[in-house]
């Protein structure tokens, strides 16, 4: 144990002054160790430059050295960055480095320290990392300035797309502090008590101006920016080419892509480098320059072209022998010379280079499309232009490159011309249409004008030579062009017609056409033809056998009266054509005309055809007549409708037949096709049948019926059905007799009113007006001037009547005393002769009384309207009162008024008293001796109503003759 | 009209009085010469000119200058741009300035903003900019002849610059762009409020000019008794 503790303590004092030396050999510099370390701050690049040396190595000899660089942001401990820099070091040399720093420097403190390492193998003692230097802080806050808000960095330039980190430091207070990208509102982190950071991400190019980054520090002051300018990415150089045109200059092109200058940026600087002369040309345009071939005979050229900004080269290269880049310059004094129809000569220079020959080429264009195209080497710059068309007009140009290696083309020199006219090359299509009129033809010539290749300029007329083959004559015609028809008027002899065209240069070969004075017109029947999109696939059998061809015709616009007429003329073999026409149609019907034409130049009709390209619906129905109707049966007829113009043939007609009987009637098949407007129908399939009887119909029915035609295509348009009600079985008989007796009953009126005067006499005659009558006429005639119609107030009484029925008796008033009419009342009816009738009462006097049974019957009971006697002791006084007829009327007015009121119904009748006209007052005295003959004195004069019930009560003084009538001698007729 | 004693002694009174008082009055004191009426006028109306022309121009480039300098609603407060002449003025102030003064004044601030337009005249990128800033400039520069010659018509000198005062746009190199936008911003906005301010001015002397108008029909009158 004791002896451990000598040998431990031996061990530690052999230690001992060993660890005293490795602490004294560690304590000095290593050879390594970065020396006087110096970090600044340069604001525009936003970079800390470091500065060091290394005194103490231990050789002379350039050394390798590698340095590691820590660098720290706000505390030491806050590494951001370390990464290695290799360089070569000499003693006491002073090193350099730079570092980029993303976030400003400004607003962060940084910290940088450093070590190194020798990096060559032949100090493998020096394999060691020397020791850090000490942290070097970096902080330019305290010499901003007295200003409260900063914001970093200022003014500085980026690509566009790059990420650019802004920070502001804020002196006062940090909550209030918003910042804006043009405008927009950004995220701000605090990074540090007073310190704050935003972000932007691949920014983008905006205006030359900058981008515009400002921040709203408190009210009332200014706010703070600051300005990023974002330049466009300086493309690389495209299309760098250089060429000559004279082996004198050299000129070189390049596509210089977006410009990138800014505010604080001009425009990207082109330079020119020529590596084999070593010189250099600073570019004036942005995509071209010039250069001068050096006199010394170069032929290589090696040129680099550096496209330059602020942020970045571009750098492209190009070599190339002089000789294999000429172009040469575009051949001069180009004539077109000797143009005729068909030919020209073209003619040239080219600019000399040296002795080199050129090549050349010829290009003639015709309507944009090269029509010939030559290259040659050229000799004597003349080149021939032939196989051209006359009156054609065309460009000739010409252009050279170099003979001696082919580089490019010069530009193209060359001229517009038009070749002269020529004669027409072949005749003209001709066709004619010939109507017959009395006395001769109405022949109109149609002819299609020449192509361009067959016209050889412009046409200017047609002639036109008609001669007689019957009787020789001629006679020529002129039309001016662009006419391309013609009509004549000829006799009906046979005619040759020639029809050519000129124009300035010739007349063109005669088209023949010979109407013979026979038409011939053939009853053909017309064929009918399916048309497709395609057109009309026609086909006839040869009648003759030795035709020269055949001639279809038609109207392109039937419907028009122009027609449009068209013809194809076709090869005597050919017997079928197909027909097409950009005026076909759908739905129109187009008409063929096959002609045969002879060998004496003769067309005749070979067939007709007819046919439509589409045929389509019918475009209207019928319009249906009603007819034949009886109770079981009806007709249907539409003659009026016109098959032919249809927009397709008309294969036959539908009858749709709507009833309310669940089945249909025979003949009408029930339909299942959703599309039919009735469930019954009927189909019709011949076109020419536009009648139809519907049948076994029920009496009393309602129908409605409906009839459309149709095509191969489809049914006509849907119509109003037609409705038809039926009659009852009976219907007709009851015509059949009430008929015939409304036309007796008709016939009757119709003779009894032209013979209503005949029926008037016989039935019942007028009442002859003693004024008119004819024996007034007698009477003049007589001269016998006494005689004459009696006034009613001339007429004097002589008589009452007093009418009663038997049964007034019973409600005669009682009381009333005894009158001279107590004694009458069992007589029907009593009179009182007023006038003396001394000598025969019963004879007629002159006047005549009527009654008129009419108002009242219990009168005409009576049955007689003669006179009835009055008893004779009638006392005269009291009649006296009415002596005067005056008197008397007054009275009767007076008692007639105040007793109507007084009687009532049923108690009394009227019995009318009339009174004929008594003679005239001046004959007063005469009257007895001369009474006029009852016959000649027989018409109403006046009616009175006279109460019947008053007619019997007394007569007093006051109401004497209430109910007297007033009576002259005569006759009561009834 | 029949005239007595008494009122021909007072009108002749009143023409003598007339007489004597024209001298006094500056428009009559060059025979033939209208005076600085019209000039003032034209003055007036070229500001209204400039007032609108600028309008446009104004819109124009503070679009080139971007946001926030083209919004409705920036309102900075003038803090920077201390070279610029100040258009604002007391009411007071303004109304008391006398003519010569007051000429002075827009003569000299027109001088030296038309200074700085030109200048940013040089920096304006786009061509199209340019034209327009180089037909204000020269409207501008007939504003200025316009007050030197109504100066003229009135007796005033015209300002003499100072030697070295001539106004500058070299921004130093503390003078970050953005502060150069607003002075930019700055000078549009002074031109606008000098080219109201020198509208309000001639309406005030175009004013102040018309009883010498007064005075002519006066005279005119007292020529035909």
């Amino acid at each position: 144990m004791a002896l451990f503790a000598v040998l431990q303590t031996t061990f530690l004092l052999v230690l001992l002054p060993l660890g005293t030396y490795q602490r004294k050999v560690s304590s000095e510099p290593l050879p390594l160790t970065p020396e006087s370390l110096k970090v600044s701050i340069n604001s525009t690049c936003q970079c800390l430059n470091l500065q060091w040396s290394v005194h103490n190595l231990p050789y002379h000899q350039e050394l390798q050295i590698i340095v590691q660089i820590q660098i720290s942001r706000i505390k030491t401990s806050n590494v951001v960055w370390v990464g290695n820099y290799s360089t070569t070091v000499k003693r006491n040399q002073v090193l350099h480095w730079s570092w980029e720093s993303e976030l400003p420097l400004e607003c962060a403190t940084h910290f940088v320290r450093i070590r190194s390492v020798m990096d060559d193998a032949k100090f493998p003692e020096l394999k060691s990392w020397s020791k850090w230097s000490s942290w070097e802080e970096v902080d330019v806050q305290d010499s901003l300035g007295h200003d409260t808000f900063f914001l970093f960095p200022k003014d500085k330039l980026v690509e566009e797309g790059s990420n650019v980190t802004f920070c502001y430091i804020s002196r006062s207070n940090q909550n209030n502090i918003s910042c804006y990208l043009e405008g927009i509102q950004v995220h701000v982190e605090q990074l540090a008590p007073n310190v704050s950071t935003f972000h932007l991400s691949r920014v983008p190019f905006v205006r030359p101006k900058g981008t515009n980054i400002f921040c709203d520090v408190t009210q009332g002051e200014d706010p703070k920016g600051t300005i990023l300018y974002v330049s466009k990415v300086l493309e690389e150089l495209k299309d760098f080419s250089c060429e000559t045109r004279d082996l004198k200059t050299l000129n070189c092109t390049w596509d210089p892509g977006s410009d990138t200058a800014l505010e604080i940026q001009p425009s990207q600087s082109y330079t020119l480098f020529e590596s084999f002369s070593q010189k250099k040309k600073v570019c004036k345009h942005r995509n071209w320059c010039t250069w001068q071939v050096s006199q010394d005979s170069q032929e290589m050229y090696h040129f680099t072209l550096m496209a330059e900004n602020y942020l970045r080269k571009r750098t492209v290269h190009l070599v190339f022998k002089l000789t294999h880049r000429v172009r040469p310059m575009t051949p001069l004094n180009f004539f077109l010379e000797n143009i005729n129809s068909t030919n020209a000569t073209m003619t040239w220079k080219v600019h000399p280079i040296g002795n080199s020959t050129f090549l050349c080429q010829v290009e003639l264009h015709h309507d944009g499309q090269i029509i010939q195209n030559k290259v040659f080497m050229e000799m004597n710059g003349k080149y021939l232009l032939s196989e051209m068309e006359p009156d054609t007009h065309y460009l000739a140009r010409v252009r050279c490159a170099y003979g001696n290696h082919f580089w490019k083309w010069s530009e193209w020199i060359g001229r517009k011309f038009t070749t002269l006219e020529a004669a027409p090359l072949a005749a003209l299509d001709v066709w004619r249409n010939v109507k017959s009129v009395p006395g001769g033809y109405n022949v109109t010539l149609f002819w299609k004008p020449l192509s361009k290749f067959h016209a050889n300029g412009k046409i200017r007329f047609y002639n036109i030579a008609v001669e007689n083959l019957d009787k020789p004559s001629q006679f020529n015609l002129s039309i001016l062009a662009p006419s391309n028809n013609t009509a004549l008027i000829l006799h009906k002899y046979s005619y040759q017609i020639r029809v050519t065209a000129s124009n300035s240069m010739g007349t063109s070969p005669a088209s023949v056409i010979v109407i013979s004075g026979d038409l011939g017109d053939k009853d053909i029947e017309e064929e009918r033809v399916k048309g497709t999109e395609d057109g009309f696939s026609l086909s006839w059998k040869p009648q003759s056998g030795d035709a020269i061809g055949y001639v279809v015709e038609w109207c392109d616009h039937p419907q028009d009266p122009l027609c449009g007429l068209q013809w194809k003329k076709l090869g005597p073999n050919t017997t079928s054509t197909v027909i097409t026409s950009d005026a076909f149609r759908p739905g129109v019907r187009y008409n063929f005309r096959i002609y045969e034409v002879s060998t004496k130049w003769i067309a005749s009709l070979l067939e007709k055809k007819t046919g439509y390209s589409q045929e389509l619906a019918p475009s209207d129905n019928p319009k249906v007549a009603m007819g034949s109707l009886t109770s079981h049966s009806f007709t249907l007829s539409w003659k009026d409708y016109s098959t032919e113009s249809q927009p397709g043939f008309i294969r036959g007609y539908y009858v749709y037949l709507k009833s309310r009987m669940e089945q249909c009637t025979s003949g009408f098949e029930r339909t299942v096709l959703s599309d039919a407007p009735a469930n019954c129908e009927h189909k019709i399939d011949n076109p020419e049948q536009k009648t139809f009887t519907v049948e076994n119909l029920q009496p009393a029915s309602s129908y409605e019926v409906f009839v459309t035609p149709y095509t191969s295509t489809s049914k006509g348009p849907n119509g109003t059905f037609t409705k038809v009600t039926t009659p009852d079985e009976y219907t007709h008989m009851l015509i059949r007799i009430i008929l015939p007796m409304i036309l007796c009953i008709l016939f009757i009126t119709i003779v009894c009113y032209f013979k209503i005067q005949w029926m008037k006499e016989k039935c019942y005659p007028d009442i002859p007006d003693p004024y008119k009558s004819s024996v007034l006429s007698l009477i003049k005639s007589k001269e016998n001037t006494h005689l004459t119609i009696m006034n009613l107030k001339d007429c004097i009484p002589d008589a009452i009547e007093v009418v009663n029925k038997p049964e007034g008796s019973k409600t005669q008033p009682l009381g009333i005393g005894k009158s001279l009419t107590e004694t009458e009342f069992t007589k029907p009816a009593t009179y009182l002769y007023l006038l003396p009738t001394e000598e025969n009462p019963s004879d007629p006097g002159p006047c005549v009384c009527f009654e008129n049974f009419t108002y009242n019957q219990a009168a005409s009971d009576l049955g007689s309207c003669g006179h009835i006697p009055v008893p004779p002791d009638a006392p005269p006084s009291q009649l006296g009162l009415l002596n005067s007829p005056e008197n008397l009327l007054k009275t009767l007015e007076k008692d007639y008024t105040n007793t109507l009121g007084e009687i009532s119904a049923g108690e009394t009748s009227l019995n009318y008293v009339s009174q004929l006209a008594s003679p005239m007052p001046g004959d007063k005295d005469s009257l007895p001796t001369d009474p006029p003959v009852p016959a000649q004195c027989s018409e109403y004069k006046m009616q009175m109503a006279v109460p019947l019930g008053r007619a019997s009560s007394p007569p007093s003084e006051d109401s004497s003759l209430s109910s007297i009538a007033l009576l002259d001698q005569g006759e009561h007729y009834r | 009209m029949d005239l007595r004693a008494g009122d021909s002694w007072g009108l002749l009174a009143c023409l003598c009085t007339v007489l004597w008082h024209l001298p006094a009055v500056p428009a009559l004191n060059r025979t033939g010469d209208p005076g600085p009426g019209p000039s003032i006028q034209k003055t007036y109306d070229l500001t209204r000119y400039l007032e609108h022309q600028l309008r446009s121009l104004a819109g124009t480039y503070l679009n080139y200058l971007g946001p926030p300098f083209n919004e409705p609603d920036f309102n900075p407060p003038r803090l920077g741009a201390e070279t610029l002449p100040r258009a604002t003025v007391d009411p007071d102030v303004w109304r008391s300035l006398n003519d010569k003064l007051r000429l002075t004044q827009n003569y000299e601030a027109y001088s030296h903003l038309l200074c700085y337009l030109r200048g940013l005249n040089r920096q304006a990128a786009t061509a199209e900019l340019r034209r327009s800033l180089a037909h204000f400039c020269t409207s501008l520069q007939g504003l200025l002849g316009s007050i030197a010659g109504v100066m003229a018509a009135l007796g005033y000198p015209l300002p003499q610059p100072l030697p070295g005062t001539e106004p500058t746009w070299a921004p130093g190199p503390a003078h970050s762009n953005f502060l150069q936008k607003m002075d930019d911003f700055w000078l549009l906005k002074e031109l606008q409020t000098w080219l109201w301010r020198s509208a309000k001015d001639f309406n005030r002397l175009k004013k102040k000019m018309q009883p010498s108008a007064a005075a002519v029909t006066l005279r005119l009158e007292a020529h035909g008794f």
